[in-house]
């Protein structure tokens, strides 16, 4: 069995899932957010772990953000992630999808060279644009599939299946190769605290910066980025609603009496709607 | 009215035609933008037999429909689409690209702007078109009820992948006429690198919440796993599904398939029943098309609330067994 | 020399530790907790997912199979469990801190291979028994004794109010050894329950913690090797006290976690409870109790990452455990109390998780030296620091 050389790309998250936004200033009280590991790659690095398990194999996390982000490394490491780089560097910060992918694929074809298998999460969940794991592959040149729920591997060969707009497919590729991994199947395992012990006595995370990579800052950052964020702001579907306080039994008395018709016809069945009406 | 020369191209995602009508909605939306200058709506099809498609697009909207049709395209593959557009977008040098955010969509269309090396927003709820012929692209952003504005100012084509839904198609008008390029595919395609072994359609398993006539749905605010398992209860006396949030499904009281929200379904019934939920917008962005929303909630700030048709300020799980012990009576009465 | 700052940010292995542990509980005991306290009953499903992931061998070193984490990580660890539920970080840290760190410390290295593997495993969950009906804080009131006979020793007596007295797998048995002088002649014993003689009584009927299995356990000619005596014969008391030293940590964690969650769920109830058509939270009392609050909890906080700092340092951290545990369960009855106050008629009912963090605060105040011995300790011991 030939032992894959995987890399795993995560990013850090902020934690909530709703922002704390200063409504007074009209922008993101981003500090007081504390950081996570995306779920999806988080279910990315579960997906490797288990090949690893399976058939033996070495991973590599990588993810580009500020230094605090070295924390998803040592959590990916305290996991069984073998190695950790972080892409840090104020000029590569702002990038779109477009640029992050080259960026992280410089580092990747510099880093890990000879690597089989590229997992990513299928979607992060702060911008949610499911666009670097494709991106990714086109810029490393290798065939890609994304929204990937199980995988197997086959020597160099993978199959894998996924669900696509209704569709059950499977699919194979020769590796190299990329897939992106939903949060459906693969659910991550818990850490241990060996683990975590052990990930911060025997770290092995390699800090890299755009000189590091031979990148110029023309071509990273926001500076190279082909979007532009004109403006940011908070949306609530405000509608004409009825609200109703009080006693339970009040309220839904109340319910059945002025919106009684509208459950009736959705549950296609003639509710006793009207207490007196008989 | 001026008239431009650059194309609003739409890509034909045609493949769940009857349940998936963006590539509809978006010549609808095109349409809409061409106003401002002018530019010709186009649609872009690839496949095998497609022709019934190209009179549909034209009929809906469409200008001009790019086609390229060949027995070899049977297969709907990622990435001999890719393939294909990036050749047709560098022949042919639209102005701007719409793609349905459509499984395939959000694969394929990343792919097309990195070879285009262009600008891609994702999962679009709003298109406008400025007055310097720029698309002001909406999308949500940060996972809160936040969206942002986005440009490609100077990239081309601007490229946006738009959210099933958001926009509303247009009459269909069989009369309509439109300009059919069939392009000839190239003699030497690539191999396809990733096989397809196998595709079956899978509707008929999966979509029972998304035509559910009557969802209840529960939030963390129900409680506990317990307590979330009445709702299952209220939802058979009504004849309905059970969704849940995201939170719910990570705390493991209903499973994935329930999951309500941009990671999992989306719905529209004619009645939801909302149980303790806030309301992050990847939960209330997959419900937007329900008729009538009956929210429960402590906070009465919460989104969910100012979403509802009735909001209730009261606890979920309490309202949860007082309903289903009134629903209980009126059947029975 | 050189004046280092004191840094107040949580280096990240510390967040790490306090995030991976909240994830776990959240997820397997925040569903739970509740019904863990309605029923009384002990969470084995949930013990068991904790046995992988090391939750049982936190301080126990690598080549015992523990996971060899310093003590702040270990208090962290212990504030999450019972951030979520009390009574399970009340069975992890008294399994830990004084079920099994005795042997760490005390243990020859034949003792510590034989115990601490299964111990650090969670095969076996650990116990500590010094209390009887006529001695707790006074420990030189013990009566359980253990009589040589031959190259064994042979236990009679009752320990009362065990923790994890329901489920434990081995006990540490504080025993008198010399009849004739029993305040100096106490010693330690590590007992397995499958020993002939040794037996489990009725589980308490507790206020709070009442997911533990507290018990009386009986030991009725209980038989056991010599090698199983922990420490010299006669060293109980210094076994003892030592293993107090480091329990004190562990029940000051474990108030400052039930502390927390009360402050939690007060914030939020305050945000969404209306009177007077407006949040309660905007009213200035309840800020006034809201600021209380969050700066007792800071404070003591800081308190008990002191007392961890200084056992990693190596230095004598008893006093300073006993203050840290003092204050940490002061202010958990405190916050507690406060939290019911500030969710009123719901906070005294049994829907709301804030009457189970009142009844839970109330015995950290009690166990593993009461408030007045740890004033009694941090008094004797500024008393005797030379002037």
């Amino acid at each position: 069995m030939t032992m894959l050389k995987m890399v795993v790309c995560i990013k850090q998250v902020p934690m909530v899932s709703e922002l704390p936004w200063d409504s007074r200033t009209g922008t993101l009280k981003r500090e007081i957010a504390e950081g996570m590991m995306n779920p999806a790659c988080k279910h990315a690095l579960e997906a490797a772990l288990r090949i690893k398990h399976e058939h033996g194999g070495h991973i590599t996390v990588i993810t580009m953000g500020p230094p605090m982000a070295a924390e998803v490394l040592y959590e990916a490491l305290t996991l069984g992630a073998d190695r950790g780089i972080l892409l840090t560097d104020k000029k590569m910060a702002g990038a779109d999808t477009l640029i992050t992918s080259f960026t992280i694929a410089r580092a990747i074809e510099k880093e890990c060279p000879g690597f089989d298998l590229v997992i990513c999460g299928s979607q992060t969940s702060d911008s949610e644009t499911a666009q670097v794991g494709p991106q990714l592959a086109e810029e490393l040149k290798i065939p890609s599939a994304a929204y990937i729920e199980s995988l197997e591997c086959r020597g160099k060969t993978i199959r894998m299946k996924r669900l696509s707009d209704d569709f059950l497919e499977t699919l194979e590729m020769d590796l190299p190769g990329l897939v992106t991994i939903t949060t459906r199947h693969f659910h991550p395992r818990y850490a241990t605290l060996s683990g975590l012990e052990e990930a911060f006595q025997f770290s092995d995370i390699t800090i890299l910066s755009a000189e590091d990579l031979g990148l110029s800052p023309d071509c990273i950052g926001m500076k190279a980025s082909p979007t532009r964020i004109l403006d940011v702001f908070s949306v609530t579907a405000e509608k004409e609603n009825y609200v109703m306080k009080g006693a339970v039994k009040k309220i839904l008395e109340e319910v059945f009496e002025k919106f009684g018709d509208k459950i009736s016809s959705a549950m296609g069945k003639d509710l006793k709607t009207h207490e007196h009406s008989d | 009215m001026k008239k431009t020369g650059k194309e609003i191209w739409v890509f034909g995602d045609y493949r769940n035609y009857f349940r998936n009508r963006v590539t509809l909605q978006l010549l609808a939306k095109a349409t809409d933008l061409s106003k401002k200058a002018g530019n010709p709506v186009c649609a872009v099809i690839f496949g095998s037999n497609v022709e019934e498609y190209v009179n549909e697009y034209i009929a809906h909207g469409a200008e001009k429909v790019y086609v390229m049709d060949h027995i070899s395209l049977k297969g709907y593959n990622v990435e001999t689409y890719v393939i294909l557009m990036e050749m047709l977008a560098k022949k042919y040098k639209p102005e701007m690209v719409l793609v349905g955010a459509t499984c395939f969509g959000r694969e394929f269309a990343p792919r097309v702007a990195k070879r285009l090396a262009t600008g891609l927003t994702a999962d679009c709820v709003d298109l406008e078109m400025n007055d310097d012929g720029l698309l002001l692209q909406t999308a949500p952003a940060f996972g809160g009820n936040i969206l942002a504005k986005i440009i490609t100012p100077i990239h081309k084509p601007q490229m946006a992948t738009v959210r099933p839904g958001v926009f509303k198609e247009l009459p269909h008008n069989y009369q309509a006429t439109g300009e059919v390029i069939t392009v000839p595919i190239p003699k030497k395609l690539p191999e396809n690198r990733v096989r397809l072994i196998s595709s079956r359609h899978e509707s008929a398993r999966i979509n029972k919440i998304e035509d559910a006539k009557i969802v209840v749905c529960g939030g963390r605010g129900m409680g506990s796993k317990q307590k979330f398992r009445k709702l299952y209860a209220l939802a058979e006396l009504l004849g309905g599904e059970v969704g849940a949030t995201r939170p719910v499904v990570y705390s493991n009281w209903a499973d994935h398939d329930s999951l309500i929200g941009q990671a999992g379904r989306q719905i529209k019934p004619l009645l939801l029943l909302s149980f303790g939920i806030s309301g992050a917008i990847q939960h209330t962005a997959a419900l937007m098309d329900a008729k009538f929303i009956i929210a429960v909630n402590k906070n009465p700030d919460a989104p969910m609330m100012k979403m509802a048709d009735i909001a209730i300020v009261a606890d979920a799980n309490q309202v949860c067994s007082a309903l289903i012990r009134e629903i209980r009576r009126r059947i029975r009465e | 020399m050189g004046v280092a700052a004191l840094d107040f940010n949580p280096c990240m292995k510390h967040k790490l530790v306090r995030k991976t542990v909240r994830e776990f509980v959240e997820t397997e005991l925040g569903p739970i907790a509740h019904e863990m306290d309605k029923d009384a009953r002990f969470p084995w499903e949930v013990a068991e997912k904790m046995r992988s992931l090391n939750y049982f061998g936190l301080q126990i070193p690598k080549e015992y199979g523990g996971a060899g984490l310093d003590s702040i990580s270990y208090a962290i660890s212990i504030e999450e469990i019972s951030r979520v539920s009390a009574a399970m970080g009340l069975c992890v840290t008294v399994h830990n801190s004084v079920g099994a760190y005795p042997i760490v410390l005390f243990g020859t290295e034949e003792q510590k291979k034989r115990f601490l593997p299964k111990l650090a495993s969670g095969e076996q969950i650990g116990a500590f028994c010094l209390t009887e009906a006529n001695a707790g804080s006074d420990a030189g009131g013990v009566e359980t004794n253990a009589v040589k006979d031959g190259s064994d020793y042979v236990i009679n007596g009752t320990k009362i109010f065990v923790t994890n007295g329901g489920v434990c797998g081995c006990a540490l048995i504080f025993a008198v050894t010399d009849a004739q002088n029993p305040r100096k002649a106490a010693s330690v014993f590590m007992v397995e329950k499958q020993t002939p003689g040794f037996s489990v009584g009725e589980i308490e009927d507790l206020c709070g913690m009442r997911a533990n299995p507290v018990s009386s356990l009986f030991f009725e000619d209980c038989r056991v090797p010599e090698k199983n005596l922990l420490g010299r014969r006669g060293d109980g008391l210094k076994v003892g006290l030592a293993a107090l030293d480091t329990g004190r940590i562990g029940i000051a964690a474990q108030a400052l976690g039930i502390a927390q969650a009360a402050f939690e769920a007060s914030v939020k109830y305050s945000k969404e409870r209306q009177q007077f058509k407006r949040p309660i939270s905007s009213f200035q009392t309840i800020q006034n109790y809201l600021a209380d609050m969050a700066i007792e909890i800071d404070a003591a906080r800081l308190l008990l990452y002191k007392a961890c700092a200084y056992k990693d340092a190596g230095k004598n951290f008893g006093p300073e455990a006993a203050k840290a545990k003092l204050y940490c369960s002061t202010i958990a009855s405190r916050v507690t109390g406060l939290a019911v106050q500030i969710h009123g008629g719901y906070g005294y009912s049994k829907e709301y998780d804030v009457e189970r963090y009142f009844r839970d605060a109330k015995v950290t105040e009690i166990y593993e030296g009461t408030s007045e011995v740890q004033r009694m300790v941090v008094a004797r011991h500024l008393l005797s620091a030379p002037v």
